[in-house]
This record gives structure tokens, sequence and C-alpha cells, in this order.
């Protein structure tokens, strides 16, 4: 078991490595800092100066392994557009994002379950089959394109709630929390349905079809024949039978959407991670796009892992497997 | 009794010239300032917002004309061997501390530092005498005409609180502690800073001149969706936004609720050609020849090009054609100078066959696709005119931070450039995009395509010392004919300017694209 522990660990320090090398080589790719740091009256001794200064006259494993030494370390460099420090503007924007993808990830669940059980329910009833034609909605928008329109219709034609942005945050010892202001929350409300809506009817429509398939089982019908309430049987023996494969799905997404928070951002100005990282590639802040990058695949791995080492204790046929047997 | 009643109605009367209610007054930008530091980053954005911070000896009014700030006058020193600065008495930082001539010596030495963004403007200083707590010389190396207005971006720092807070000189890597805060004199004092989220400005109340705003309070956040930005304008979650996309700018102008405001900016959109190269880079048949260095060639793509058309259909009717490197607003501006060439495509067909190119040629067009207003649509509508006359252009389009190594690199065959003149004089693109490339010198810094005339470079340093303002044209003029003569750049158009503002907010646009916060009222 402990073997089987460090093996896994060990993997995954290797993806992490992987994915650092992949994602300095792609640096290269995405410009020159250069000409934004300096304004257009620079000379050609400028340009190579600051180059030299910050290394990029290096090749990227050089840097990279620069950037690793620092990482294990904790510092994970100054940004090039700020001039601060890459983990202090992390750590100020980490908030927003993790608020945002509670909350999406609440509305999600919450919603996508309810109406999953509801439309296996009473998959024949009209507001059913309504419920599962808007659903496409959900699955086939692009989430830009649901988070312009709720914008137009709630923002800009009823002027109900704010276009951007995240309203009055309160200050909780670094913690910047937007839950305890009435503009915070309001500024919530449209991002976080543009973030969730995805995830909601990904998992209303497993909810639905799990149920389904467990509805027509042999212990289902022998708890009506029983006499049991269509409640009892429905939400007691039914829902809870399903819920095994719906956590599974729904603790891999909640990685996705922090990861994909990005464009929500964007379209909301929501001053999260994701909006940081748009504006770094924007201006090539090579020390913001690698904290990120790293962040997110630690942050991946690390679901991973738990995952699978979840798995271990579960399913005792990986453990036979492990430990030898005859 | 009666002084009683009098002192009671002076307080009302006070009380009701003042602002009644707080004006709070919220705009939204591309890009938000990277550093607050006037020194640290020359670029529109960060000049453009610490012109409400800070201030500099002179500044520039509404119509770009320069005007007294921190000095009060300015006058040649002997036969033009530098300029003498009277200093404004009573002015206070911020921060409380007096402002001297001290301050003004610290600022030079510190914005012309290697460190700083902003040393080239003071390349022809020679030295910086304090003669007293209210005057400072600068020295220059030659007579400079145009120094005054050259420095109006240059901003002053207290010494005293550079030195107490570690930011004498200004660190664009790393950064200090005058890249967050700011202690300037100016009409403004930023009261909240969050790099990428929002800025807040209140009104200096020590402040020397009269404010003519009505602001209370002013915030600035930074929206980089221009579809979010125009939504948060149209509900009102802004006042003010700039930019306005220009193919929302004629829906908004429907809205009676906002106002779009509309003007040229300073910068010129032009096609560059690759002079000294021998062979063309992207050919697909023509790779021993530059047909290029041909003028002839250079002057057929002019004439290939419609720019109305351009303007018309990708610009909508906002942006004005031009036939040299800088606009007519700008000093120096060539009035003596002929049109544009016309669109003729059978004179550009002429003009290709007599310098042997009859059946055109091919060859690769670099452009950027994120840098300048719609960028890449106007490449794609020059492509095709270009292709009408037998030159057959493959695009390259690219964003902006690929853009500029590839053309350092000289991986071109024609580039598109935009260039706005940070002097507001037409000396300016002469000293970077058409002197010939000297590094020791400092010239010709973005003439990618290596140009070189000899009597233009004998006429810069003549035109940037010349005093009598109508010999100094007559030199701009000439050398604004060789340019057109020798079509060693295709001028396209003025590149348009348009905010977008709620229908109850007054304000003045400028072309260099600055937003000065104490010209706003909000009624």
């Amino acid at each position: 078991m402990l073997a089987f522990i460090i093996r896994r660990v060990g993997q995954s320090i290797l993806v992490l490595l992987v994915v650092g090398v992949v994602a300095f080589s792609m640096f290269n790719f995405v410009g020159d800092p250069i000409d934004n740091m300096l304004g257009q009256e620079r000379t050609a001794e400028d340009i190579a100066r600051l180059r030299e200064q910050l290394g990029l006259d290096r090749n990227f494993f050089v840097q990279y392994f620069r950037f690793l030494q620092e990482a294990i370390q904790g510092n994970f460099g100054v940004s090039y557009r700020q001039g601060r420090p890459v983990t202090q503007i992390l750590l100020e924007r980490a908030p927003a994002t993790l608020e945002l993808a509670a909350v999406s990830s609440i509305l999600a669940i919450v919603f996508g379950i309810a109406l999953g059980v509801f439309t296996a329910i009473r998959r024949d009833g009209v507001l059913a089959h309504v419920i599962m034609s808007a659903s496409l909605i959900g699955v086939s928008l692009p989430t830009f394109l649901i988070g312009i329109l709720l914008i137009y219709v709630f923002s800009v034609e009823l002027g109900w709630l704010p276009s951007f942005g995240r309203g009055d945050v309160v200050d909780l010892g670094g913690w910047k929390t937007g839950f305890l202001t009435a503009s915070g929350l309001k500024a919530l409300i449209l991002p976080s349905i543009t973030l969730g809506l995805y995830q909601m009817t990904l998992i209303m429509r497993l909810v639905r079809s799990e149920m389904l398939e467990v509805l027509r089982q042999d212990y289902i019908r022998f708890a009506r024949a029983r006499g049991l309430k269509d409640r009892t049987v429905n939400f007691h023996h039914a829902l809870k039978n399903t819920m095994v494969p719906v956590i599974t799905v729904i603790g891999l997404q909640l990685g996705a959407i922090i990861a994909f928070a990005i464009i929500t951002e964007t379209v909301f100005q929501w001053p999260g991670v994701g909006l940081l990282f748009i504006n770094a590639i924007q201006f090539v802040d090579i020390p913001v796009m690698a904290a990120y990058l790293m962040l997110i695949s630690v942050m991946f791995v690390g679901i991973n892992l738990l995952v699978d080492i979840l798995y271990f204790f579960i399913d005792p046929r990986l453990r036979a497997d492990r430990t030898g047997g005859h | 009794m009666s002084r009683r009643i009098c002192a009671v109605a002076a307080a009302l009367g006070v009380a009701l010239a003042a602002p009644l209610a707080a004006e709070d007054f919220r705009w939204a930008v591309t890009t938000d300032p990277q550093s607050m530091d006037p020194h640290a980053v020359n670029s529109t954005p960060v000049l453009g917002f610490l012109n409400n911070v800070y201030e500099g000896l002179v500044r520039r009014g509404k119509d770009m004309s320069v005007e007294p700030a921190l000095a009060t006058a300015w006058e040649p020193i002997g036969q033009g061997e530098g300029w003498r600065f009277t200093l404004r008495e009573g002015v206070t930082f911020h921060d409380g501390s007096a402002f001297d001539a001290e301050d003004v010596l610290f600022s030079y030495e510190r914005a012309s530092s290697p460190e700083a963004d902003t040393a080239s403007w003071f390349a022809p200083v020679s030295e910086v005498r304090v003669v007293d707590a209210r005057t400072i010389d600068f020295m220059t190396n030659a007579p400079n005409p145009l120094f005054p207005s050259s420095i109006a971006n240059w901003m002053i720092l207290d010494s005293g609180w550079a030195e107490a807070n570690n930011a004498t000189r200004p660190d664009k890597e790393s950064g200090n502690f005058a890249t967050i805060n700011t202690n300037g004199t100016g009409a403004f004092r930023v009261t909240a800073r969050e790099p990428g989220l929002r800025t807040v400005l209140e009104p200096f109340e020590g402040w020397w001149g009269e404010a003519e705003h009505n602001i209370t309070r002013a915030e600035l956040t930074p929206i980089q969706n221009p579809a979010t930005a125009v939504a948060a304008l149209l509900s009102g979650d802004v006042d003010f936004i700039n930019p306005v996309p220009i193919q929302d700018a004629a829906r908004l102008a429907q809205d009676p609720q906002v106002k779009v405001v509309q003007g040229i900016e300073a910068r010129v959109i032009m096609l560059g050609f690759p002079h000294e190269a021998g062979a063309l880079k992207y050919s697909a048949e023509t790779t021993d020849a530059n047909p290029f260095a041909d003028a002839r060639v250079r002057q057929a793509v002019a004439h290939a090009i419609n720019v109305p058309a351009i303007l018309q259909t990708i610009m909508r009717g906002n942006a004005e054609p031009v036939n040299q490197l800088v606009s007519s607003a700008m000093s120096g501006y060539s009035e003596a100078l002929a049109d544009a060439p016309a669109y003729d495509p059978d004179k550009a067909r002429a003009l290709l066959a007599e310098a042997g190119f009859p059946e055109g040629f091919s060859f690769g067009f670099k452009c950027p696709n994120d840098r300048y207003l719609n960028d890449e649509s106007v490449c794609q509508a020059v492509t095709g005119m270009l292709a009408q006359v037998g030159l057959t252009a493959s695009l390259d389009a690219m964003p902006v931070n690929n853009y500029w190594p590839e053309l350092r690199g000289g991986n071109f065959d024609i580039f598109l450039l935009g260039w706005s003149p940070g002097t507001f004089d037409a000396e300016h693109p002469i000293r970077f995009l058409v002197a010939t490339p000297n590094e020791e010198k400092k010239l010709g810094s973005w003439n990618f395509g290596g140009y070189s005339n000899a009597r233009i470079d004998e006429l810069l340093p003549l035109i940037q010392s010349e005093i009598d303002e109508d010999a100094r044209q007559a030199m701009l003029d000439e050398v604004a004919q060789i340019m057109a003569d020798e079509q060693a750049y295709v001028p396209l158009y003025v590149q348009p300017l348009v905010w977008g503002t709620r229908a109850n907010i007054e304000l003045t646009q400028r072309p260099d694209d600055f937003f000065i916060l104490r010209w706003v009222t909000v009624n």
C-alpha cells in the first residue's frame, strides 16, 4: 500500500515536470515580453539589457531549471507586468475564483440533481421534455455567448444585475469575500450561472439516465410491491444508488470549473486567477503564466492522486493485485 | 443681527455653489496602467492615467498646445545653449511636502537614468543646474527649440518621498514602492490601487490650480472584453469607456442614454518596405531580386490601394486619409505637400511594367492582428487590392507579441506599422522611422526596412536645432516631399479615436488619447 502511494506520487511529480517542460517550450511561441515592457522610444541597447536581466537570452531549458529552483522554495518570481511577486498576486486573486467556483458548483449540483430526478420520474411529462430540450442549450452554447446574453438581458435591458466585476468585497484577514455584501452577492449571480450551466446540464443528464437505469431494477419493483411511498422509493432507494458515478463526475468537474473559469471571468471582468492568466498571455508575462499553469496542474494531479488512492481503498481487486497474493 | 444673517447667507451661498451631490465617476479602459511610476513605462495607458496624478514643468492644453504647469515661465538661455524654467510658488505634493527645484533635478536624474523608459527625452540635455529654489536651467548640446514641448509628459516626483521609500530609480523588472504608490502634485490623488482591478482617485484639496471638474471620486476599472465594456456603459455601470469598438459606434450613437465622442488619434497607419534587402524573403518566383527597392514599385503599391474604400467599409467612415507620417493635428505637418497618390490601378500596372514587372510578383505581407484598430481586416483589404494589379501578397497576420520580433528580425517583404509621435511633432517619425538606423546615435530604431536618404539624415539635426519656425518648417516640408517622391512608406490613414460616455458627462478628447479627469463634468 505504501509502495503504491509512493509510486503514484512519483508518477504525479513526473507529470508535473513534463507539464512544466511543455509550458516553458510554449512560452517561446506566445511572443516577446520586451516590447510590452519598454516604450516606443527604446533603443536596441535597452532591449538587449532587459533581455539579459530577465534571462530571456538563455534557452528554455535553462529558464525552466531556474524556475524550478525558485519554485521549490515557493518563489514564483516577479510579474513582468505588475512588478510584484507572483505569489502575492495569485493569493490576491484566488478568493474571487474559488468563491465563484464554489457557488457555481453548488448551483450545478443542487439544480442538476433536482432536475435530473424530476425528469427521470416524470419522464413523459411535458415539463420534463421542455427541461430536456432546454438543457441542450447548456451543453451546446459556448460559455462566452451565454455570458453576453445574460449581461444583455439582466444588466442592459432590465438593469437588475451588474454587468461586470465583483461588487464590494469585505477583507477577512487577506481573503476578500463578496459573500458579505449585497452588491457582492448580486455580482455573483450571472457569472456563477454562466460558469455552472454546463456542469448543471451534465449532472442533470447523468442523474436522469442513471436514475432511469436504477428505476428498472428489481429491488425498486420489490420496494413498490412492498407498498412503500413513491417518495421513499425514489429518493431513498433509487437516488442513493445513482449517486456513486455522479459523485465521481462531480469531483472531476470541480477541477474543471476552476480551470475553465477563464472564459467566464473574461466575459464578466471577474477579478480571479483566470482573468489574470488571460492578461498574462496578452502581455507575455511568463512568471505569471508559469505559476498559473503549475498551480492548475498541481490541482489536477492532486485530485487524480486522491481518486487513485480512494479507489485503492474502495476496490478490493486493486488491493489484491498489488499485494501479490498467491 | 444683520451681520449674522449675512454670514448665514454667505455660508448658504458657498454650500449652493459647491457640487450638491457627491459626483462619483467610473470609467473603464482596455489596458490597466501597468505601473504607477511615471518614469518606468513610456506608454499611453500609463502616462495618460498618471497625467491626472503627477505633473510636469509644462503640460498640454485641450488643443495640445503647451501651457505652464509646475513651471510658470521658460525662456531660452543665450543663443540657444539651453532653457531656463521659473518654477511655480506654493505647490505641494499630495503628502504635503513642498515642491522646489531640487525635486526637478531629482526627477531629471531619475527619468534620464538607464533604468528609466523615458531617457530618450533627455538625450539633448548636457547638464541641469539648480539656480535657486525657484529657477532651474536645462543646458542642451545644441539649440533645441522643441525642448519644453518634448518634456510635457515628464512628471515630477518628490525627492524626499522617493528616497524615504527606496524608489530613487524606477524598477521595471521587480518593481518598488513607486510602482504601486503615488505622490504627485496633480489635481487628483490615488486613494486606492489594486493592480488590474481598480484604481480610485479623489480630488487633491491642496492643488494649485482651479478645478474645472465636479468629480468627488473617480474609479478606473480595466475591462478587457469589448462587449462587456459596451454593456457596462449601456447599463450605466460605468460612465465612460475607451475605446468603443468601431462596429458598435453607430449603434451606441443611436442610444439617447449614451454619447459617442469621436476624433482622430495622433497615430498614422502606414505600409513599410524592405529597402535594404537584396531579395524578397517570401516570394514564390522573385527570389533573387528586391522589386521594392525600386521607387516605381512602391508608387505602384500606393496607387493600387483604395484608402477611401477601406475607411468607408472597415473603419465605417471614422478615419481620415493622410499623405505623410503625421496627421494634420501635429506641429510641423507639411501643408505644402500634395495629396496622397490617388487610387489608380491602371497607373499602378503601368508603373510595375515600367519597373520590369508587367506580370507582377508574389511576396510576404506581415501584419499584426491585435495592435491597431481592425488591423487584420485592413491588411486583408490591402492584400485584395494589391492582387488587382498583379501584386500577390501572402498575408501573415499575428499577435503583436510575435510581430515586433519578426520585424526586428527583418522577416517581411511588406509590413504594416502605426506611429504616434510622442512629441506631437513631425520631427519624431523622421528620427525613429526615416533616419538611417544608427545605434550609437539612437536613430532609426523603428526603421525596420533600413530606408536611408543622405539628404534627410543631413536635415534631421538641422531641424532639431532650428529656432526659426519658418526655416524649420521649410526643412520639414523638404523631408516630407522626399518621402512622398520616393514613397519610402505608404501612409494610409490616421487612426480614429472613439470614446463612449453616458449622456450626462461632458469631457474633452485629445488626439494623444489621454483621458484628463479635470476636464470632466458630471451633469
